[in-house]
């Protein structure tokens, strides 16, 4: 085979494969006494791998970030609901009234504080496991009164989308030690941001009319801190964790104008309350994934084109 | 550990060797059983140096073009090492079977 015909196969393998092995591996295939079909297929198979471990390559160190990250956040939430909880059982308690603590006000906390240490330790079947549970009390917690207003599972979408996010990362994400990620404690600043907005105006994502300066100044705030944080990563890491964004990013305005209608609908008929249908179902599992194989395919081409 | 990776991490712990080196001593070690073709070899060449268990040991240039030779890191021989005794307490097992094997049926083969 001449030289011609294998640079043309070497063109299959990624372009930092082939600076980097190119020029060696072109001198063995000229070296090599068995020009063939065999030959090109196993060129062509090494060529596949190399694709394969050029795309695995850095996610699962992103995939570790996103565990970090994200269980941050949800622990953020979680004690803000456990603290707002507490507060009202101290005032209430003066009144002769003491008000019902959910139980999953006390475990989601716990379990999100289990989630962020195994994350942070490398321990991937307490972070995997934690998350589990997590994502099951984010689940069944909205929909305990799903029947009443099917429009609580909405507003805790993003949440739930956040869980399985966070479990999903925890799967893929390396175990390799102790992490502490770049600028960390910005986005331990942004959950503690957030879990204010939270508490104040739980449904400020769906409503941004309704609520004060004051809430709007700390969504700013907590915007800008996750992207201080996302701007401190490496250039490919900051693309990977983009991605895993995606999901959680577009599920806001997804509910926000996908089922505005659905929800001014309940609010104002609750004697004919209408239940999400399958149709809306299958919207609220595919856009995520769909998002994020979007984000993956729009930043693979934008480093490519680089 | 694959077989390809065994014999890879076996030639480097030899002596440090460029890709074509490490194709004809497997080749060699194996009595021509096994020989890696380009392809194989630095899908493995380029895991084991992501992995650190493998490192270049130096670059020449010969006809204009680049050699690389590479080497076994102490990753490398701690890992070679670990696949050789395991291999090893396999191969005694069967082994001592085999042995038992053909003592109970008295020398002949089944």
């Amino acid at each position: 085979m001449t030289e011609i015909r294998y640079r043309r196969l070497l063109a299959l393998y990624p372009r930092d494969f082939r600076q980097e092995y190119g020029d060696e591996m072109l001198g063995v295939l000229m070296a090599d006494p068995r020009p063939g079909v065999v030959q090109t297929l196993d060129i062509v198979r090494g060529a596949i791998l190399a694709h394969l471990r050029a795309s695995v390559t850095g996610q699962s160190q992103a995939a570790r970030i996103v565990q970090i990250f994200g269980a941050m956040l949800l622990l953020g939430f979680s004690l803000r609901r456990l603290t707002g909880v507490v507060i009202m059982m101290a005032t209430a308690t003066a009144d002769g009234y003491t008000p019902h603590v959910p139980a999953a006000d006390w475990v989601r906390p716990v379990v999100w504080g289990v989630a962020l240490a195994g994350a942070v330790l490398g321990w991937r079947v307490l972070g995997a496991g934690a998350a589990t549970i997590g994502l099951t009390a984010e689940i069944l917690v909205p929909f305990q009164s799903y029947a009443d207003t099917p429009a609580t599972v909405l507003y805790a979408y993003w949440l739930i989308v956040a869980a399985a996010v966070v479990l999903i990362a925890g799967l893929a994400g390396d175990d390799a030690g102790v992490l502490w990620p770049r600028g960390w404690w910005l986005v331990a600043g942004a959950a503690a941001a957030l879990a204010v907005v939270v508490a104040r105006a739980p449904f400020a994502f769906f409503a941004f009319g309704y609520i004060g300066s004051a809430d709007l100044l700390t969504i700013g705030v907590t915007v800008s801190l996750l992207l201080v944080a996302l701007l401190m990563q490496g250039r490919d890491l900051r693309r990977r964790l983009l991605c895993w964004a995606a999901p959680i990013v577009v599920s806001v305005p997804l509910v926000r104008y996908g089922f505005i209608g659905f929800i001014e609908f309940n609010m104002r008929n609750p004697d004919s309350t209408r239940l999400l249908n399958p149709l809306h179902w299958a919207v609220l599992v595919i856009v995520p994934a769909a998002a994020f194989l979007g984000a993956a395919m729009l930043t693979n081409r934008t480093a490519a084109a680089r | 550990m694959n077989e390809p990776t065994f014999l890879i991490l076996t030639a480097l712990a030899g002596e440090s060797r460029h890709g074509y080196a490490v194709i004809e001593d497997v080749e060699q070690m194996t009595g021509g059983r096994v020989r890696l073709r380009a392809g194989t070899l630095y899908a493995a060449l380029d895991r084991l140096r992501g992995e650190g268990l493998i490192e270049v040991d130096r670059e020449e240039v010969v006809q204009s073009r680049l050699r690389r030779y590479y080497r076994l890191t102490g990753a490398g021989e701690q890992s070679l090492q670990t696949e050789t005794d395991r291999l090893r307490a396999q191969a005694t097992i069967a082994e001592g079977r085999l042995r038992a094997r053909r003592t109970n049926f008295g020398g002949a083969t089944a």
